[in-house]
């Protein structure tokens, strides 16, 4: 039997049951498995695995309430399977169509958006031959962006307002999750750390391990005030916060702004030179930004960080990379 | 194209068939249309969907599938009444292109609406939904200057460019054929033939002071090649550094020629260097954690000296070279 066939017929069994079916019982419903018991072991783990990954709702459940050490079977409840209805309309799907081929994912996001849209096709009403959802543009996608599993889990901890948990930095952490950005090629997850008591930023690259989702949905209310929106590289840290004040040439002015946001601008004198003022709690990364300009912005203050910069530069200035003469 | 795997069919399957339930005999020619299939895929699913059903697998247990007259019906499949749900990875992937798109800078008035009430929709089912939950940054652009940009693409047409060369640090005219515009790690790039150089050329759209697009058409190439966001040249000259882990960024984030692991989390890397101001920024920004080993003799010592003087500060230390 082809093995489409069996996993067909074994989503039929594990939704048609009310209860949960033993291994033994999936095996006399759900043709196609074999005779050695081996095997059948083997191929019907396969198949539970691949369900999963589909995102098929596979409960594992004791076959006898009363008495757990009876064993346990499993099904799949109608309730967990069935996508809700989003009441989309045609042109909503084919916009939606048009904006995923414009967007192309990589890593788990690669087929997620074709799946995806044959869900929705699937399941809005009108039979209308124009939701074609699967057009690339002209020139190939506007936009790529990656994604992993981590990034996902995150997002549906995010809509879900579910507890996450995952290794950071060397620690384990467990985080109220409020929302996700994308920036310069990075996801960035903000959200409220238990360990540390107070809101918190991650690049998600630097996740190890997987992110776990724990508990019901619904575990905390977002503040009012979530932290919204991408957050500048020289916001990203543990650093007291302080107010550091740059001074950018008239011909890099337009880029450090479009960097800095509009907001950022203090003051602007007569030749074009522009005044920028930084929230910073990243000094290293303030430093960088600084000196990605050369010699077309300065830090005019506060005087310590300032000087920080400047001895930075005097290092760097006597010779602080011994060139091919190793010490 | 390669052969979808089982999941990718079961996928489809589980998809197709609550739509065409749903509809009383639609046209085979509008399922493929609707889900983008082939009719021999389509057929392919159908032909395993009607031997399905539950034990025992009696005629009376089994999904029925009818074909007639270039229409499909499919009964007794009440365990599909509806797709499955959307998986973590797929309601991100919608989400996430929905509001890249809608985040696009667009010139005036022209925010797609479907799109707009498609993801609020969305959001609602997967959650809370908010669109403060989830923003898509593709890069600073202008506006105008993106938009005539597209403009210029669509149409064929050449394009001045006021242009701010980061690699060589200074800004300057010139006049472009645009082939593509599009976003990657969180910047907006033009691919272009540049009459400048006479080659073609990645620009950032976020250093075009302005684009000004000309009356003279051209004709884009066939094809336009692999685009390389970092591209090296054979005829640039090689720099190798050590770089300490507090440095590992620079191959993480740029290609090399390959690394040497040196010991004590010290990676040795060649570098193709293509301007003077990019190993500048790269050497101020590392500090210490970089070390010349060859190629780049006293290149941050001076730029350093030179930043300085900005500062206000001359240093006595004369130049080694």
């Amino acid at each position: 039997m082809d093995r489409l066939e069996r996993l067909v017929n074994l989503v039929v069994a594990l939704l048609d049951t009310r209860r949960p079916l033993s291994r033994q019982e999936v095996r006399q419903r759900v043709g196609g498995y074999s005779e050695d018991e081996d095997n059948f072991h083997r191929n019907f783990e396969r198949d539970k695995e691949l369900l999963r990954q589909m995102g098929i709702p596979v409960v594992t459940e004791p076959l006898d309430p009363a008495r757990p050490e009876a064993g346990s079977g499993y099904r799949v409840p109608r309730d967990l399977y069935e996508l809700p209805d989003a009441g989309l309309d045609e042109d909503e799907l084919v916009a939606l169509g048009l904006a995923a081929a414009a967007v192309a994912f990589d890593g788990v996001g690669q087929t997620s958006t074709t799946t995806a849209l044959w869900k929705l096709a699937g399941a809005s009403g009108a039979g209308s031959s124009r939701a074609r959802p699967l057009v690339a543009p002209p020139g190939g996608p506007l936009v790529d962006v990656p994604m992993d599993e981590a990034v996902a889990t995150l997002f549906a901890g995010v809509s879900e307002r579910r507890v996450a948990r995952f290794a950071y930095n060397g620690l384990e952490r467990r985080v109220d999750p409020y929302a996700l950005s994308y920036r310069e090629g990075r996801w960035y997850l903000a959200g409220f750390d238990h360990g540390r008591e107070a809101e918190r930023l991650f690049r998600t690259d630097r996740i190890g391990g997987p992110v776990e989702l724990e508990g019901a949905p619904g575990a905390f209310l977002r503040p009012a005030t979530a932290p919204s929106g991408p957050v500048p590289p020289w916001r990203l840290g543990d650093d007291e916060e302080i107010v550091v004040e740059l001074k950018v040439d008239a011909s890099q002015a337009q880029w450090a702004v479009a960097l800095a946001g509009e907001s950022s601008v203090s003051g602007t004198s007569s030749d074009g030179t522009t005044y920028l003022k930084l929230r910073v709690t990243n000094r290293a990364a303030l430093r960088s930004f600084v000196l990605g300009f050369l010699d077309h912005a300065e830090v005019v203050g506060p005087p310590e960080v300032r000087d920080e910069v400047v001895q930075w530069l005097r290092a760097m200035a006597s010779g602080g990379e011994a060139a091919g003469r190793p010490s | 194209m390669t052969r979808p795997s089982s999941a990718q069919r079961l996928a489809r399957l589980l998809a197709v068939v609550p739509w065409v339930v749903a509809h009383d005999g639609p046209r085979v020619a509008e399922v493929c249309e609707r889900f983008g299939i082939s009719e021999r895929e389509l057929m392919a699913d159908l032909n395993l969907l009607f031997m399905c059903g539950v034990y025992p697998y009696t005629p009376d247990a089994l999904i029925e599938v009818d074909l007639d007259g270039g229409r499909v019906w499919v009964r007794f499949a009440e365990w599909f009444r509806r797709p499955l749900r959307l998986t973590a990875p797929e309601g991100l992937a919608l989400v996430a292109a929905a509001r890249a798109i809608l985040g696009m800078p667009v010139a005036g008035d022209e925010k797609p609406n479907a799109l707009a009430s498609a993801v609020a929709k969305l959001e609602t089912v997967l959650g809370a939904g908010g669109d403060d939950q989830l923003e898509i940054e593709l890069g600073a652009a202008s506006p105008a200057v993106l938009g005539a940009l597209q403009t210029a693409v669509a149409q064929g047409r050449k394009v001045l460019l006021d242009y701010y060369s980061f690699g060589r640090d200074e800004t300057g005219t010139r006049v472009v054929r645009p082939w593509r515009v599009f976003s990657s790690e969180g910047h907006w790039y033009l691919l272009a033939w540049c009459e400048k150089v006479g080659a073609k050329r990645l620009f950032r759209v976020d250093r075009a002071r302005t684009a000004t697009v000309l009356a003279e058409h051209f004709d884009p190439p066939e094809d336009l090649g692999p685009v390389p966001l970092y591209e090296s040249r054979s005829e640039d000259p090689v720099v190798t550094l050590d770089l300490a882990p507090g440095a590992h960024w620079v191959v993480e984030r740029y290609p090399h020629e390959g690394t040497v692991d040196m010991g004590e989390g010290v990676l040795r890397a060649r570098l193709r260097v293509s301007s003077r101001a990019w190993l500048e920024r790269l050497l101020l920004r590392a500090g210490p954690a970089a070390t010349v080993v060859s190629g780049a003799d006293g290149v941050a010592a001076s730029a350093a000296r030179r930043i300085l003087t900005t500062y206000g500060h001359v240093t006595s230390r004369s130049d080694p070279d």
